[in-house]
C-alpha cells in the first residue's frame, strides 16, 4: 500500500534531486517548496490508498495535490487574516476553527475522522532546511520585554529604530566663525538672488565674447526715478524699527546727532526744551494743528456768486 | 561808477514800476503749456513817455492795453540767433562780443527790453500829468525751454497721481522767461499773484497766501497770494504740483512741501530748520523780513538751492532719512545758503550786476557764520582754507576774477577782464565755473573786511541795511524810499565808514576793484649770531591771475619759548625781513613748550637735534644755518589767511612734522600735511600715522593725512618695513579684538570714526608695490571688509561706507599687461581683477533689488567699470553707460554714467559718442543734465585746442557754432556752457580745421562762374562764390555779402593776436544795426535800435501781429527758432571722417531748405502787402533792400544747384587739388 506512495515519494525525491542535480543554479527556497510538495502527494496518495484506490494517474494524483494545497492555503491565510483581526500575529486555535466553519467545514466531524482506524500514518517529511530568510540588518540589543507585557507578544524592533539619539554639539561661539558663516551665507542668498535675477530677466555684459560671465541686471529706467533713490528700503526700515526699538534712549539723542562731528549742545537742549524728548513731532502735531493758522490748511473757499463773470 | 553817485539810485527806464499783477488761469500739464496775463503799474517819470521797454522772451503776446487802449507793440530779441546765422564767422572773439552787444541791447538794467510796447498816443495828454498806467498783456507759453520747467512722469493716473510739477528757475534774472516783466533787481514793486491749478494741485509762490477759491466748476482753485514787500521780478517764482504739505512744528508761518511720499524725509529733513532761522535773526538782530517762508522740494532742479522772495526752491535729492549721515550737513548748508539768500539777495536787492558782490558776499559771509557756529570752527576754517584754494587755483589759472568790474562809460575798448573769453559786462554772458569762484571770492573779501574792522561793525552794517530796506519796505511808494532795498557797493562802503569809522578804501582796490591773487613764495635762514630769522618773502606778481600786493603781513613763529606773531610790511623793493627771535638755544632743559593758544606742550625734539647736526654738517658758510642752536619749530606766513593768497614755504621737514603734530590750527595742520608729501621719511610717517591715530585731531585732517600716507609710503616704498601703511591702525581701530581680520559690525555713531573708516581703504587702495601693482595683501584685506561688512546692528545707513568700499576697488587698479593687442576675454582674466569684478557685479545687480540712498553704489559701480576698461582689463564699451545715462535714471547715477561716456570719448575718440552726447545737450528733459554733460565735455574735452584730432571737422564746428549761437537761448547757463566748450576745443581764434578761404577755391570757383553762365551779374557771381563756399563748409550757412571780406581778411591771417581778434566786432555791431537781426522766416522783427525811426503803426497793424501769431500757434512760440531746428537735423547725421562722403546730400539737402524757406517768404510777403498801404513809406526802403537780400538769396539757391548739379563743380568739391 505504501509502494506506490513510496515510490512515488521516492520519484519525486529522485526527480528533485535529479532537478537538483540538474540545475546546479535551484535555490535552496525552491527546494524547500519542492520537498513540502512532495510530501502533500505522499498525503494525498495514502488518502486514496484509504478510500481503496489502487493505482491513480499521475496527472490526477497532481490536481488532488493542487486542490488540497490550494485548500490548506487557504485555510492558513483566512485563519491568519482571523488573528491579525484580532490584534495578534500568530494565528491561535479558534483562528483555525472559525476559518474552517467559514469555508464551509463541519468541525465537529473532525475528532472523529481523526480517530478513525483505518487511517494511515505517514513518515513524518524529510527535513529540508527550510530558506534562509536574508536577516534584517540587527543593530545594538534588542529590548526584553518588560514583566507587564506579556511574551507571547512580538518582541521589541530593533533599537535603531525607535530609539532617538540626542546629538549633541557644542554652539559654535567662535566669532569669527560666526562672522564668517554669516557673510558667506549672506553672500551666496545675494549672488544666489542676483543670478535668478540675472537669468530670468534682461542683462546687459562687460564681455562681448562670453554674455553669461557677470550678467548685469539691465538698467530699467522707472518713471519716478527719485523714489527708489531716497526712500529708505523696507529692509533699512526694519533695521531701523530694530534699533530703535532696541535703543529706545538713544531716540532723542539721534535726532540731534546727525548734524555733524561737533554735536551742538546747546542746540539740542534748546530743542528738547521746547519739545518733550522722544519722536514727538508727529505725535504732538494733531493737537497743535488745530492752533496752527496756516494758510495752506486753510480750507478752500467756495466760489462767490458774484464774483462771476 | 556807482561809488562816485552817492545820491541813491537812478532808474535807467523813464518810469517806475509800483505794482504788477501776475495770474496764470491755466496750467496745462499734458500740454505743457500756461496762459495768463500780466498788468504793470507805473508812473511815467518823464514828460511824453511813448515807449514803454519790458523784459519777455519765449512768451507768446496775443494782446497789449495800456490803461484799456489797445497798445502796437514789437517783439524783438537779438540773443535769440547771436550772430546772424548767414554769417560764416566762426571765431570765438566775434561770437563772444556780438553775444555782449546782444544782451547789452536787451539788458533790464539798462533799460532795454525784448518787448517795446508804444503807448496809444490818447494818452500822451495824460502823462504830462504824470498818471498811472496800466499795461496790460496776455501771453501765453508753449513748451518752455526756459523759466518753467515741466516735470511730467511718464505712468499711468492723473497729474497728480503721476507726481506731476511745475516750477519756475532760471540763472540770475530769468524771470522775463515766463511772463512779461521788467526783469531787472533794481526795479522794484509790489505783487499780487494768482494761480489757478487743478484741484488736486497746490500753487506755491512769493508772498502771503490771502485765499484759495474754487472755481465755478470746483475742478480748479485759485491761490491769490499777495506780496506787498517791494520784490524784485527775478524773485518772483512759482512751483505747482499735488506736493504733500508740511507745516513747520516750530514756526508755524513756515511751511514745507515736497513730493507725494516724501513727508517722512522731509519731517526728518526740516527738524532743524527753526534752528538756523533762530541763529540768522540773532546775528543780524533783525527779524526775517517777509511775513512767511516757504520751502518746496521739486524733481529735476535746475540748480540745488535757489532762493526767491519769500521761498526757496530746492532739489529733491536734498531729502534724507535719519539713516543717511553724508547728506545731513550737505542738506543743512543748502538750507542755510538759501535762507542767508532771503536776506541779502531777496529781500535786498542790488542795484546793478557790478553790485552783485555785495550780496553774494554777505550772505556768503554770514552762511560762513552759520557753518562755524554749528559745525564748529576747525570745520568753517577747514572750509575757508578750501575756498581760498579753489579761488587761488581758478584765478592763477584763468586769470583773475574781477569782483566789481567799472566800466567806464560803456567803452568797449576797456575790457577789465581781457583773458577771459567772455564778457563779465553781464551776468548772462558769464561762465557758470567763474560765476561760482566769483561768489566764492565774494565771501571772502567779505571775510577780509570784518579782519579789518571786526565782525562787530560788521554785524552792525549788516543789520543798519536790513532795518534801512524795512522801513523802506512798508512805505507806500514814494519816488526814492524803495530803492533803500537796493544795496550798491558805494552804499556799503558809506555804511562801513559810517559805522566803523575806518578806511577800507585800499581793502577794496586790492581785491574788489582789481582782479588776482597774490602769491608769495618764502623761505628763511636762522642767524645764530645775532639770534635772528631771516625771512625772504618774494612774490610773482607777473604771471596771470596774480597782482602785487603791498601792506601787512602776519608771520607767526613759533619758537622754544612760544608762539610769536610778528607783522611784516610787505614793501616794493624789500624783500627780506628780518625777525629777532626770542629764546636761546635751550632746548637741552626739560620744558614745556607754550602754543598760540596757550597750551603747553612736551616735545619730543630730537628730530630737531638730529637735523640740526645733519645740516650744520652740510652747511659750514655760518649764515645759512638751521642748526641744532635754532630755537624754531616751525613759522607760518600769514596764518589768518587774510589775504587772498598762496603761499609757498620752504622749512625743513622737521618743522613741517613738529607743525603737523603741535599746531593747533586745522589750516596749518593741512598745509603741513600737503608739504610733507615732498618728504617721505619715517619721520614724516610717524608724525602722519599719530596724527592718524589721535582722536582730537580734527576728522577732516585726518582723512588728509591718510592719503598723503600712502603716497609717502609709496615714495618710500624699498625701505618701507612693516604692514602695508594704514593697515594696522585701521586694524586696531575697526576690526575685532579677537580676529583682526574681521571688521567689528557697523556702529556709526561716532562720526569723526565713521569718516575715517569710509576714508582709509580708498587711501590704501592707492598703495602700490614695487611692481607697480596694489599689493595683494591690501587687495584681499578690502575684499574682506567687503565680505565681512554687517550693518544689521546700525542704525546708519552704510551705502556711503560701501560706496566708498567700491571706491577702494577702484583705486586699487593697475594697467593691465597686455601682451599682444589681443581682445579682452573673460577667460584672459587677471584672477584678482575676477574678484574685483565678481564684487562690483553683485553690488550692482543688488542695488537693482535694494536701491541704496541717492543710488551711490551704482555711482561707484560704474565709475569702477569705467577704470576697468580704462585700464584694459575689460573691453571698452559705452554702451553699458549709454543705458545708464538715460533719462529716468536717478540723476547721480545718470552723471556718473555720462562721466564714463566723455571719458570713453576722449580716449577711444568716438565721434559716434561725442555726437551722442551732444544729441543729448540739445534734447534731454533735464537742464542739469545738459549743463553736466557740456561742462564734463569742458573738463575732460575730446581734443584741445592744442592737440590734433580726427574729431575735429567742421561738421563738429558748425555744430557746436549753432549750440551757443541759437540752440541754447532758452538757458543762459547752458550757453555760457557752450561758449567754454567750444573755447576749450578750439581757442578763440578761427578753429584750425576749417578750411581757409583763400584756398583758390572760391576764386576759381567764381572763375569758372563766369565762364560758365555769363548771364550772370558779376554781383551774383560773388554771391555764387560765397555759396559755394558754404557748400564746401557744410552746412545751411550763409554769408552776406558784407560779411565776406572780413571773413577773408581775417582768414588771411590766421594767427591774429588778441586784439584784433576783438577788432571784428564793432563791425558785427554795425552790421547788426543795419540790417534785421531776425532770421529771414520771421518779418515781424525789427531791431530796436532804430529806436527813432521805428514807426509803431496803428493798433491795427498790431492786431494783424497777432492774428499773425495765433496763426502760427503750432509753430515755435519764438521767433527765428525755426531755421536752427532745420539746421540741427541737418547736422545731426553723424558726422563721417570722410569729408567728400557727407557733402553731397547735405548739400542738396542745404538747397531743398532753402526752397522751403522761399515759401515761407512768399506767402508772408502777400500778407505784408495787404497792409503794406499802411506803412508804406517807413518800410519802403526796408522791404527794397529785403526783395533784394530775397533776389540775393534766390539766386545764391540757384548756384548752388547749379553747382552741385554740375559735374566739374562736383568734382571741384571733392578734391579741391583738381581744380586749377
Amino acid at each position: 500500500m505504501a509502494d506506490p506512495a513510496s515510490v512515488g515519494s521516492g520519484s519525486l525525491s529522485a526527480s528533485g534531486t535529479r532537478s537538483g542535480s540538474g540545475k546546479t543554479t535551484t535555490s535552496p527556497a525552491e527546494n524547500y517548496y519542492l520537498a513540502r510538495r512532495r510530501t502533500l502527494q505522499v498525503v494525498v496518495s495514502s488518502l486514496l490508498t484509504e478510500c481503496g484506490f489502487e493505482s491513480a494517474e499521475k496527472a490526477a494524483v497532481e490536481s488532488l495535490t493542487e486542490m488540497i494545497q490550494s485548500y490548506i492555503s487557504e485555510v492558513g491565510r483566512s485563519a491568519k487574516s482571523y488573528c491579525e483581526h484580532t490584534a495578534r500575529s500568530t494565528p491561535t486555535l479558534s483562528d483555525v476553527v472559525v476559518t474552517l466553519i467559514e469555508m464551509g467545514f463541519n468541525v465537529d466531524t473532525l475528532p472523529t475522522y481523526a480517530k478513525r482506524s483505518q487511517r494511515m500514518v505517514i513518515t513524518a517529511p524529510p527535513v529540508t532546511n527550510s530558506p534562509v530568510v536574508p536577516k534584517a540588518l540587527a543593530a545594538g540589543q534588542k529590548r526584553v520585554h518588560p514583566p507587564y507585557i506579556p511574551s507571547h507578544l512580538p518582541d521589541f524592533p530593533d533599537p535603531h529604530t525607535y530609539i532617538k539619539t540626542p546629538t549633541f554639539r557644542e554652539p559654535v561661539s567662535d566669532y569669527q566663525v560666526l562672522r564668517e558663516k554669516a557673510a558667506s551665507q549672506r553672500r551666496d542668498v545675494e549672488r544666489a538672488l542676483t543670478r535668478f535675477m540675472a537669468k530670468t530677466g534682461e542683462t546687459q555684459s562687460l564681455f562681448k565674447d562670453d554674455i553669461t560671465a557677470f550678467p548685469l541686471i539691465a538698467a530699467r529706467p522707472s518713471s519716478i526715478p527719485y523714489l527708489n533713490a531716497l526712500l529708505p528700503s523696507e529692509l533699512e526700515l526694519q533695521t531701523l524699527e530694530e534699533t530703535d526699538s532696541s535703543e529706545q534712549d538713544d531716540q532723542t539723542d539721534n535726532e540731534n546727532a546727525p548734524s555733524n562731528t561737533v554735536t551742538d549742545e546747546a542746540g539740542a537742549d534748546k530743542e528738547n526744551s521746547v519739545l518733550p524728548p522722544g519722536g514727538v513731532v508727529p505725535a504732538v502735531k494733531p493737537s497743535e494743528e488745530t492752533v496752527i493758522d496756516n494758510p495752506y490748511l486753510r480750507p478752500v473757499k467756495k466760489p462767490k456768486v458774484r464774483r462771476k463773470k | 561808477m556807482n561809488r562816485k553817485k552817492d545820491k541813491g539810485f537812478e532808474s535807467p527806464r523813464p518810469y517806475k514800476l509800483t505794482h504788477q499783477v501776475v495770474c496764470i488761469n491755466n496750467i496745462n500739464f499734458q500740454r505743457k503749456s500756461v496762459i495768463g496775463y500780466v498788468e504793470l503799474t507805473i508812473f511815467p517819470t518823464v514828460v511824453n513817455l511813448n515807449r514803454i521797454k519790458l523784459s519777455s522772451k519765449q512768451c507768446r503776446i496775443y494782446r497789449v492795453r495800456v490803461n484799456d487802449l489797445e497798445a502796437p507793440f514789437i517783439y524783438n530779441d537779438p540773443t535769440l540767433e547771436v550772430c546772424h546765422h548767414e554769417s560764416k564767422q566762426r571765431n570765438l572773439n566775434y561770437f563772444s562780443s556780438a553775444y555782449t552787444a546782444a544782451v547789452g541791447a536787451v539788458d533790464p538794467d539798462a533799460g532795454n527790453g525784448e518787448l517795446c510796447i508804444k503807448v496809444p498816443s490818447e494818452l500822451w495828454k495824460q502823462g504830462d500829468e504824470m498818471k498811472v498806467l496800466k499795461v496790460y498783456i496776455e501771453f501765453s507759453l508753449d513748451q518752455p525751454k526756459g523759466g518753467l520747467h515741466f516735470v511730467v512722469p511718464d505712468i499711468e493716473g492723473n497729474m497728480a497721481e503721476r507726481g506731476a510739477h511745475v516750477f519756475s528757475f532760471g540763472y540770475q534774472n530769468s524771470t522775463r522767461f515766463w511772463f512779461p516783466c521788467v526783469d531787472s533787481y533794481s526795479e522794484l514793486c509790489t505783487w499780487k499773484l494768482e494761480f489757478t491749478v487743478d484741484a488736486s494741485m497746490v500753487a506755491v509762490s512769493c508772498g502771503d497766501l490771502v485765499e484759495t477759491v474754487y472755481t465755478h466748476d470746483m475742478r480748479k482753485k485759485t491761490f491769490h497770494y499777495v506780496l506787498p514787500i517791494p520784490t524784485a521780478a527775478p524773485n518772483i517764482s512759482l512751483a505747482v504740483g499735488p506736493f504733500e504739505i508740511l507745516v513747520d512744528p516750530y514756526m508755524h508761518e513756515v511751511t514745507h512741501f515736497c513730493l507725494p511720499q516724501l513727508l517722512p524725509l522731509l519731517k526728518h529733513t526740516m527738524s532743524y530748520l527753526h534752528e538756523i532761522f533762530e541763529f540768522y535773526e540773532e546775528i543780524l538782530t533783525c527779524r526775517y523780513p517777509y511775513s512767511c517762508f516757504k520751502t518746496v522740494f521739486v524733481d529735476e532742479a535746475y540748480v540745488q538751492v535757489s532762493s526767491y522772495a519769500s521761498m526757496s526752491i530746492f532739489s529733491t535729492n536734498l531729502l534724507h532719512s535719519a539713516m543717511i549721515i553724508d547728506q545731513t550737513p550737505v542738506t543743512r548748508r543748502c538750507l542755510a545758503q538759501a535762507l542767508s539768500q532771503q536776506f541779502f539777495g531777496c529781500f535786498i536787492s542790488r542795484m546793478s550786476w557790478s553790485d552783485e558782490w555785495v550780496l553774494k558776499g554777505i550772505s556768503g559771509y554770514i552762511y560762513g557764520l552759520y557753518l562755524k557756529k554749528t559745525f564748529g570752527v576747525n570745520e568753517y576754517r577747514h572750509w575757508i582754507k578750501e575756498e581760498l584754494d579753489k579761488i587761488v587755483e581758478y584765478e592763477l589759472k584763468t586769470g583773475g576774477v574781477l569782483l566789481h568790474p567799472a566800466f567806464c562809460g560803456g567803452k568797449e575798448k576797456d575790457n577789465p577782464t581781457p583773458h577771459l573769453h567772455f564778457s563779465i559786462k553781464h551776468p548772462h554772458t558769464l561762465s557758470w565755473e567763474y560765476y561760482k569762484m566769483f561768489q566764492c571770492k565774494a565771501h571772502l573779501v567779505m571775510r577780509l573786511i570784518e579782519n579789518r574792522i571786526s565782525m562787530e561793525f560788521m554785524l552792525q552794517v549788516f543789520n543798519k541795511l536790513l532795518s534801512l530796506a524795512s522801513t523802506a519796505s512798508s512805505q507806500k511808494y514814494q519816488s526814492h524810499m524803495w530803492s533803500q532795498m537796493l544795496l550798491s557797493t558805494s552804499g556799503f562802503l558809506k555804511s562801513i565808514s559810517n559805522v566803523s569809522g575806518k578806511d577800507i578804501g585800499p581793502l577794496i582796490k586790492q581785491w574788489v576793484d582789481q582782479s588776482g591773487v597774490v602769491k608769495f613764495f618764502g623761505s628763511f635762514a636762522f642767524n645764530r649770531k645775532r639770534n635772528v630769522l631771516e625771512l625772504e618773502i618774494r612774490q610773482d606778481y607777473t604771471s596771470s591771475g596774480t597782482q602785487k600786493y603791498v601792506g601787512p603781513i602776519k608771520v607767526t613763529v613759533q619758537e622754544l619759548d612760544g608762539s610769536f606773531n610778528h607783522t611784516l610790511q610787505i614793501e616794493e623793493n624789500s624783500l627780506k625781513h628780518d625777525i629777532p627771535c626770542h629764546s636761546k638755544s635751550r632746548r637741552n632743559k626739560k620744558k614745556k613748550i607754550p602754543l598760540m593758544n596757550g597750551e603747553e606742550v612736551d616735545m619730543d625734539l630730537s628730530a630737531m637735534e638730529r637735523q640740526g647736526n645733519r645740516s650744520r654738517r652740510k652747511t659750514s658758510t655760518g649764515v645759512f644755518e638751521l642748526g641744532a642752536d635754532s630755537p624754531l619749530l616751525w613759522i607760518r606766513i600769514d596764518p589768518d589767511m587774510s589775504i587772498l593768497r598762496k603761499v609757498e614755504f620752504e622749512q625743513a621737514d622737521f618743522m613741517w612734522q613738529y607743525q603737523l603734530r603741535y599746531e593747533r590750527d586745522v589750516v596749518a595742520q593741512e598745509e603741513a600735511i600737503s608739504a610733507l608729501e615732498k618728504f617721505p621719511t619715517p619721520a614724516s610717517r610717524l608724525a602722519l600715522t599719530d596724527i592718524l591715530e589721535q582722536e582730537q585731531c580734527f576728522y577732516k585732517v585726518r582723512m588728509q593725512a591718510c592719503f598723503c600716507l600712502a603716497k609717502i609710503a609709496n615714495s618710500m616704498m624699498s625701505t618701507w618695513t612693516g604692514p602695508p601703511a594704514m593697515k594696522s591702525l585701521f586694524t586696531r581701530m575697526f576690526c575685532c579684538k579677537s580676529c583682526p581680520n574681521i571688521v567689528k559690525t557697523n556702529n556709526f555713531i561716532n562720526f569723526q570714526s565713521y569718516f575715517l573708516q569710509k576714508t582709509m581703504p580708498v587711501a590704501m587702495a592707492l598703495l602700490r608695490d614695487m611692481q607697480n601693482l596694489c599689493p595683494k595683501e591690501v587687495l584681499n584685506f578690502i575684499l574682506d571688509l567687503i565680505k565681512y561688512n554687517d550693518n544689521r546692528k546700525n542704525k546708519f545707513s552704510d551705502n556711503y561706507y560701501r560706496a566708498e568700499l567700491i571706491d577702494a576697488l577702484t583705486n586699487s587698479l593697475t594697467p593691465a599687461i597686455n601682451i599682444s593687442n589681443e581682445v579682452r576675454t573673460v577667460d584672459n582674466l587677471n584672477s584678482d581683477v575676477r574678484l574685483i569684478l565678481e564684487e562690483i557685479t553683485r553690488f550692482l545687480n543688488m542695488e537693482k533689488l535694494l536701491p541704496s540712498y541717492r543710488n551711490t553704489i551704482t555711482v561707484s559701480c560704474l565709475r569702477a567699470i569705467r577704470m576697468l576698461q580704462k585700464n584694459g582689463h575689460i573691453p571698452s564699451d559705452p554702451s553699458l553707460f549709454k543705458s545708464y545715462a538715460q533719462y529716468g535714471h536717478f540723476v547721480d547715477v545718470r552723471v556718473a554714467a555720462l562721466e564714463a561716456v566723455v571719458d570713453y570719448t576722449r580716449v577711444d575718440r568716438s565721434s559716434e559718442e561725442l555726437q551722442w552726447l551732444l544729441d543729448m545737450v540739445q534734447n534731454d528733459p533735464s537742464h542739469y543734465v545738459r549743463h553736466k554733460i557740456l561742462s564734463m565735455l569742458g573738463k575732460n574735452p575730446p581734443f584741445t585746442k592744442a592737440s590734433e584730432s580726427s574729431l575735429c571737422n567742421e561738421a563738429l564746428v558748425d555744430q557746436l557754432w549753432k549750440l551757443m549761437n541759437s540752440g541754447t537761448s532758452h538757458d543762459w547757463r547752458l550757453r555760457c556752457d557752450a561758449v567754454n566748450f567750444y573755447y576749450t576745443l578750439f581757442g578763440l581764434t578761427r578753429p584750425s580745421c576749417l578750411p581757409l578761404p583763400e584756398l583758390g577755391l572760391v576764386l576759381n570757383l567764381k572763375e569758372k562762374k563766369a565762364v560758365l553762365n555769363p548771364t550772370i551779374k558779376p554781383e551774383a557771381g560773388g554771391i555764387g562764390g560765397v555759396g559755394a563756399l558754404d557748400l564746401c563748409a557744410n552746412g545751411g550757412i550763409h554769408t552776406p555779402i558784407s560779411g565776406f571780406p572780413s571773413s577773408l581778411e581775417e582768414e588771411h591771417l590766421p594767427m591774429e593776436p588778441p586784439p584784433n581778434g576783438v577788432a571784428p566786432a564793432p563791425h558785427g555791431l554795425k552790421r547788426k544795426a543795419e540790417t534785421p537781426l531776425g532770421s529771414p522766416p520771421e518779418p515781424v522783427q525789427f531791431t530796436a535800435q532804430e529806436e527813432e525811426d521805428i514807426d509803431m503803426d496803428t493798433v491795427h497793424d498790431s492786431q494783424a501781429f497777432i492774428y499773425h501769431h495765433l496763426n502760427m500757434l503750432e509753430r515755435p512760440s519764438t521767433p527765428g527758432k525755426e531755421p536752427p531746428l532745420v539746421e540741427q537735423t541737418l547736422l545731426s547725421m553723424p558726422a563721417t571722417p570722410l569729408p567728400a562722403f557727407i557733402k553731397e546730400p547735405s548739400a542738396s539737402k542745404h538747397g531743398e531748405h532753402h526752397h522751403r524757406h522761399h515759401h515761407h517768404d512768399h506767402k508772408k510777403k502777400k500778407k505784408k502787402h495787404k497792409h503794406k498801404h499802411k506803412h508804406k513809406h517807413k518800410h519802403e526802403s526796408k522791404d527794397k533792400d529785403k526783395d533784394k537780400d530775397r533776389e540775393r538769396e534766390r539766386d545764391r539757391d540757384r548756384d548752388a544747384h547749379a553747382f552741385t548739379s554740375s559735374p566739374a563743380s562736383g568734382r571741384s568739391l571733392r578734391s579741391p587739388s583738381l581744380s586749377d
